[in-house]
């Protein structure tokens, strides 16, 4: 099993998730995020005094999925959440032990 | 904790019981025992007859026999009262009607007084809003509280001694006839005659206070003083202890705001500069730059002197940070209040619904708001490449502030430009304290009201126009600068007295409101620290001050920004 990370900007967010559930993948997990890449942030003046926007608001997607699907995934949710600029974000994929249903104990892929 | 909360609470007692026992003596001392006393009228029957009609002009239905006999115009004089007299007795039923002409005359003063100091109450939620959204997320509920309490302190303070200091006396020199002129109120506890000081009747509102004219009065001014206790919250916010500010607004309500507002409205020396010095109208200050907003304003600055800035507002450079409003839509929706309660504030200060300069003053009022406000966002625009959102409403209020002196006395060309000159003034001054003085100041109160203030009373002293307020503070009512009918008159139109008297009232007004501020709270803050302590202050406010968040779904989160 693979875990898919994805931080993406937020207002691609629907249209990742739409692509995404298109492509079959079960279960989601999304959270507000902020954080900055290679860029870190811009610099804005308020009342006369600069104050730095370093951390930017990102969306962070995260999923597991079956060893097979992994790559086919990745390539769907890079092309969705590409807008081509700087701050489209990072996708990060990683290898997952064990998954575990709560509601009945089903385990591994099962589980997903 | 628990030992150091008891003390506060024990010192705030003793205040409170001090300042009880300081009134009670007072209000014995100066209770009058004169018989011919005049007396008031509680239910307001007796308020308003055929003395109170007048036309237009503010020419008395009623013609009375000259005082003056030696007077050159006593033989026209006691003429016309003659045949007014044989008129009345011919027409018996003609001085009825009048009497309840002047009786409804008033009427329309009362509602049209109370219902514009309604508007100004109102103004205190955009106040609230305005600084809130101004402050960090942390700090929201400490700075709704501030906002809240000042009503309510600065209220009693008022209410116990601050309304009698400031018009106790004003039937002496500027009895407000729009109202039916309080007679009841007619002592200066220092001072007397045209150079008083202090007013000295109506303590709590009772005796020669419990009268319907007086209380209409009250209640208008009692907003008023409530706007100069805001003020002072938009610059000592986000690190003063919530008993320091008790402190703060009893001494508002109570000695800072009456003394100079006695001064200037309540026939005090000032106003009477004219009779005395031959200075213009005497110091002239319609809805209160100065009375009101420099007051707060320069208090403000003191406080602010004496608490110091807040932690991290000024790196180790000497540079000042960011500390980014943390709800733009409450700071746009304050101030959008309070320009609407402006429309009470000014036009309201005419005392009365049957003064229809109301109209101009209302339409200067705004014209000086817009031009304020495009002059502040035109300014960021083109300084920093951006307009500022709370610089756009600082403008607004810069040009409030600065209109409110001069609204009744210029035309709307005037207006237009006392807004862009106040719009500049607000930025230069934001920008001036945050690297020049390093006064922090977070709402920008000081340049707003401070600063703004005192150019309201000087521009009133440049472009008052003289057609309005003939006879002003009992200057000039047959003729002034050789024209019958010439009102309160500015520099370019050819009084320059009026000028250095506006310029002098204003420096004064500086001086006082900074000056007593300062002294007083720097001996309050040498015997205990105002501030909260550091941990408190990164923390916000809110939960250690008050025990809750402004936001408390936020528990969860870092108190961070």
């Amino acid at each position: 099993m693979k875990k898919i990370e994805a931080i993406i900007q937020p207002f691609k967010l629907d249209e990742v998730k739409d692509a995404l559930i298109g492509t079959g993948v079960e279960g989601i997990t999304v959270s507000e995020v902020r954080g900055h890449g290679r860029q870190k942030g811009h610099t804005e003046v308020y009342r006369g005094a600069e104050y730095k926007v370093d951390l930017l608001p990102k969306v962070k997607l995260e999923m597991v999925v079956s060893d097979g699907r992994a790559a086919q995934i990745v390539e769907v949710l890079t092309a969705a959440a590409r807008s081509g600029k700087i701050g489209d974000g990072k996708i990060f994929v990683t290898s997952v032990e064990e998954a575990i249903r709560i509601r009945n104990g089903d385990r591994g892929e099962n589980a997903l | 904790m628990k030992p150091v909360r008891r003390t506060i609470r024990q010192r705030l007692q003793l205040a409170a019981t001090m300042l009880a026992i300081a009134v009670s003596i007072l209000g014995v001392i100066v209770t009058p025992a004169a018989a011919q006393e005049p007396k008031p009228d509680p239910a307001g029957i007796a308020t308003g007859d055929r003395t109170s009609a007048v036309d237009g002009g503010g020419n008395a239905f009623v013609v009375t026999e000259p005082t003056d006999k030696t007077s050159p115009t006593y033989a026209q004089g006691k003429k016309d009262a003659d045949e007014f007299k044989t008129q009345a007795d011919k027409e018996p039923l003609a001085v009825k009607l009048a009497d309840s002409v002047g009786h409804i005359r008033l009427a329309t003063n009362f509602a049209w007084t109370l219902n514009t100091g309604y508007l100004v109450l109102f103004m205190q939620a955009g106040f609230a809003l305005l600084t809130c959204g101004l402050v960090r997320k942390k700090n929201a509920a400490h700075l709704m509280m501030l906002n809240f309490a000042a009503y309510v302190f600065a209220f009693i303070a008022y209410y116990a001694v601050g309304y009698a200091f400031q018009f106790g006396a004003v039937a002496v020199n500027a009895a407000p006839t729009n109202l039916g002129g309080t007679p009841t109120l007619n002592h200066f506890l220092l001072g007397n005659g045209l150079w008083g000081f202090l007013g000295g009747k109506g303590f709590f509102m009772a005796g020669p206070g419990y009268d319907a004219g007086s209380n209409v009065l009250a209640l208008f001014e009692v907003v008023f003083m409530e706007t100069a206790g805001y003020i002072i919250v938009g610059s000592i916010c986000e690190r003063i202890t919530f008993w320091s500010f008790i402190l703060c607004e009893l001494f508002v309500g109570a000695i800072l705001y009456p003394v100079f507002g006695c001064w200037v409205w309540g026939g005090g020396w000032l106003s009477q500069l004219g009779n005395t010095m031959n200075m213009g109208h005497g110091y002239v200050d319609f809805a209160g730059s100065t009375v009101v907003h420099a007051v707060g304003g320069f208090c403000a600055m003191a406080l602010s002197i004496v608490l110091g800035p807040r932690l991290g507002k000024y790196g180790s450079d000497g540079k000042p940070r960011a500390f980014p409003a943390h709800n733009i839509v409450y700071v746009v929706t304050g101030t959008f209040i309070l320009l609407f309660g402006w429309m009470g504030f000014n036009p309201g200060s005419t005392l009365g619904a049957t003064d229809l300069r109301i109209g101009v003053v209302a339409i200067n009022t705004n014209l000086s708001a817009i031009s304020g406000s495009a002059t502040a966002m035109l300014f960021w625009y083109w300084k920093f490449g951006k307009p500022d959102i709370t610089m756009a409403c600082n403008g607004m209020l810069a040009g409030l502030v600065a209109i409110t002196a001069p609204c009744a006395f210029v035309g709307p060309t005037s207006a237009f430009i006392i807004g862009i000159l106040a719009g500049l003034v607000v930025c230069l001054g934001v920008l001036f304290n945050d690297n020049v003085t390093k006064i922090d100041d977070p709402c920008g109160a000081i340049s707003v009201h401070g600063f703004c203030g005192i150019l309201g009373g000087i521009c009133l002293g440049i472009f008052a126009d003289g057609t309005y307020g003939a006879g002003w503070n009992g200057v000039g009512a047959a003729s002034y600068l050789g024209k019958a009918g010439q009102g309160v008159t500015g520099l370019l139109y050819g009084d320059t007295s009026q000028f250095l008297v506006q310029i002098m009232g204003a420096a004064i007004c500086a001086v006082w409101a900074f000056g007593a501020t300062f002294i007083a709270f720097k001996v309050v803050n040498g015997v205990k620290s105002m501030r909260v302590s550091k941990e408190v202050e990164q923390e916000g406010l809110d939960v250690p001050e008050f025990g809750l968040l402004g936001y408390p779904e936020d528990a969860l989160h870092a108190t961070e920004a």
